[in-house]
């Protein structure tokens, strides 16, 4: 003879099987004492759980009722901040400030660029001297110069002054003038 | 402002900043408004044309370069004929301390007359953002035939004209005596020795620096004072006494010169021509020493002291030229009442000066209008003086 299992007998106890199993199960506990010995034993132990509820130690009423609680807190905190934050996409891509941080950044970026890619001659040092040049003379001093040309002379005549002034002279190709350029560091 | 709006402005600044360095860097025109002319209301000169073509600004890694080339039309408004304009010329966008001048001598232009004058200059700056104007030409003095004076002469060009002047007169009557005595071949020879003299001169590169030392290739040789040896002018209102500079190598640094006035009247200002030698005893014009004081008063009988506290240093075809000995000779003097004395022939036919001293500026007009349209347009051209 073949008996049914633990969890059928368990579940038959508390009349939780389905209609073809309980009718089955019956049909071999009307045959079977030692199975209705264990159907008998589950239902026993069934009656005695409602018992374990009321244990002090455990309050698990109690615990249940303030989890729920707290799970209703967390549903309405939520619910509220919902209602006052407005979506992340509602606001604008450009705002005035970040248009600005951003134009700034970019600036930066440039003329550092620039800066470091074409350095710019070192002024402000160098004390300013005058000299003659290819075609003319100047005042040069770091990056700055002054020059006044002599384009197209020939027999240019070049005098300088210890009191820092230098000329060039030379009959002007267009004009026929005696033409004098002078420049003067103070 | 909206959000599609201010997105259009950001967009179109962040392009234009990342364009904008390439678009200066390009050459670019400058427009007459970049000069500005200042001739006083009552300035005997009036200005009728101007034009700047070829004016452009160029950019040179971060600098910028500004060439201006202006060529001036200027008509003499006055009764007086004119023989020497000056233009000051200043660059607002150049701020270094030092400023130029272009001076015109030798003119000879009649009243109602016309004549046309050039200015061709270039300033570079770090910078490359240009504004406004660039440049300011002012009229720093007119010169007359008799000469008188009209103009600020903030640059001395009264002084320095009518030298000038004072030269042109005395190289005219001496090619004109020249022609009377020997005629048109006894001009033409001395014409041509003059024509070789200017094409034998040999000219030291000359570097002025206003205090210190300059630093040059030689400029390490330990400096040591040095003396001047003088010419004397017998007929010279002034005469040098002593003078000394300092000398390292092919510098020469903070000449002083004592001079006596041995005229009867009272001298404001001296000016000497400084001669070098080098190793190999070759001698150059080196520079003119000045008297520094702008208002010297030199009275009769007097000693003054010319001090200049510059460092020049020489070079000659790219090779520094190492001082040796010096000369100094009185060059130019202006008495209190604004006469002028300047050497004459006879003190200039010396054997160091005709290889050193440059012709005066009347010379080399005459020997170029030789040059190019020949004997018979020079007679005619001593002729109208």
């Amino acid at each position: 003879m073949t008996h049914p299992n633990q969890a059928t007998l368990a579940l038959h106890a508390g009349g939780d099987l389905r209609l073809w199993a309980r009718w089955n199960t019956e049909r071999h506990l009307s045959n079977c004492d030692l199975c209705r010995d264990e159907v008998a034993a589950f239902a026993g132990v069934r009656e005695i759980l409602p018992e374990l509820a009321e244990i002090p130690e455990v309050p698990w009423n109690r615990l249940a009722a303030e989890i729920r609680a707290n799970i209703r807190l967390g549903l309405a905190a939520g619910e509220c901040i919902h209602a006052v934050q407005a979506p992340l996409r509602q606001s604008p891509l450009f705002t005035g400030a970040r248009a600005a941080l951003a134009f700034a950044s970019i600036v930066v970026m440039v003329v550092t660029g620039l800066t470091l890619t074409r350095p710019s001659p070192v002024a402000g040092k160098e004390d300013p001297l005058v000299q003659a040049t290819e075609d003319g003379i100047q005042i040069r001093a770091g990056g700055q110069a002054f020059r006044l040309m002599n384009v197209g002379a020939k027999d240019v005549t070049y005098s300088a002054s210890a009191d820092g002034s230098m000329g060039a002279r030379y009959v002007d190709p267009e004009t026929g003038y005696v033409t004098i350029n002078n420049v003067y560091v103070q | 402002m909206p959000a599609k709006k201010l997105t259009a402005v950001f967009v179109f600044l962040s392009v234009a900043s990342l364009l904008a360095p390439g678009l200066a860097a390009q050459d670019a025109p400058l427009s007459p408004g970049s000069v500005n002319f200042n001739l006083p209301a009552n300035s005997p000169l009036e200005l009728k044309s101007v034009t700047m073509s070829d004016s452009h600004t160029t950019a040179r890694g971060a600098a910028l370069m500004l060439d201006l080339h202006m060529s001036l039309t200027l008509r003499n408004g006055s009764q007086n004929r004119i023989h020497g304009v000056t233009l000051r010329v200043v660059s607002q966008e150049v701020t270094i301390g030092g400023k130029g001048w272009v001076t015109y001598p030798s003119l000879n232009v009649g009243p109602g007359e016309a004549f046309p004058v050039r200015i061709d200059m270039q300033l570079m700056r770090p910078s490359q953002i240009t504004t406004g104007t660039l440049v300011q030409v002012d009229l720093d003095g007119v010169l007359f035939q008799d000469l008188s004076f009209f103009g600020p002469d903030r640059l001395n060009s009264r002084r320095t004209m009518t030298a000038s002047e004072m030269e042109a007169q005395r190289d005219r009557d001496h090619f004109k005596r020249v022609l009377a005595q020997s005629g048109k071949s006894g001009l033409q020879r001395e014409i041509l020795e003059s024509i070789v003299r200017q094409s034998e001169f040999s000219q030291l590169v000359v570097t002025v620096k206003r205090a210190g030392r300059a630093v040059t290739s030689a400029a390490v040789s330990p400096e040591h004072t040095a003396e001047f040896a003088f010419l004397q002018f017998p007929d010279s209102p002034v005469a040098p006494v002593e003078g000394w500079a300092q000398l390292a190598g092919n510098e020469a640094r903070a000449p002083h010169i004592n001079v006596r006035n041995n005229s009867g009247k009272p001298v404001k200002y001296v000016e000497m021509g400084w001669v070098v030698s080098d190793q190999s005893g070759r001698q150059y014009m080196a520079a003119s020493v000045p008297s520094a004081e702008p208002t010297l008063n030199l009275p009769p009988g007097k000693t003054a002291r010319l001090d200049q506290d510059t460092s020049l240093s020489f070079t000659s075809k790219g090779q520094p030229v190492n001082v040796q000995k010096m000369m100094g000779f009185v060059n130019q003097v202006e008495f209190a009442d604004g006469r002028v004395w300047v050497p004459n022939r006879q003190n200039l036919d010396n054997a160091i000066l005709q290889k050193v001293l440059p012709p005066s500026a009347e010379e080399q007009r005459l020997t170029e209008l030789y040059r190019k349209r020949g004997i018979e347009t020079l007679v005619q051209e001593l002729a109208k003086f």
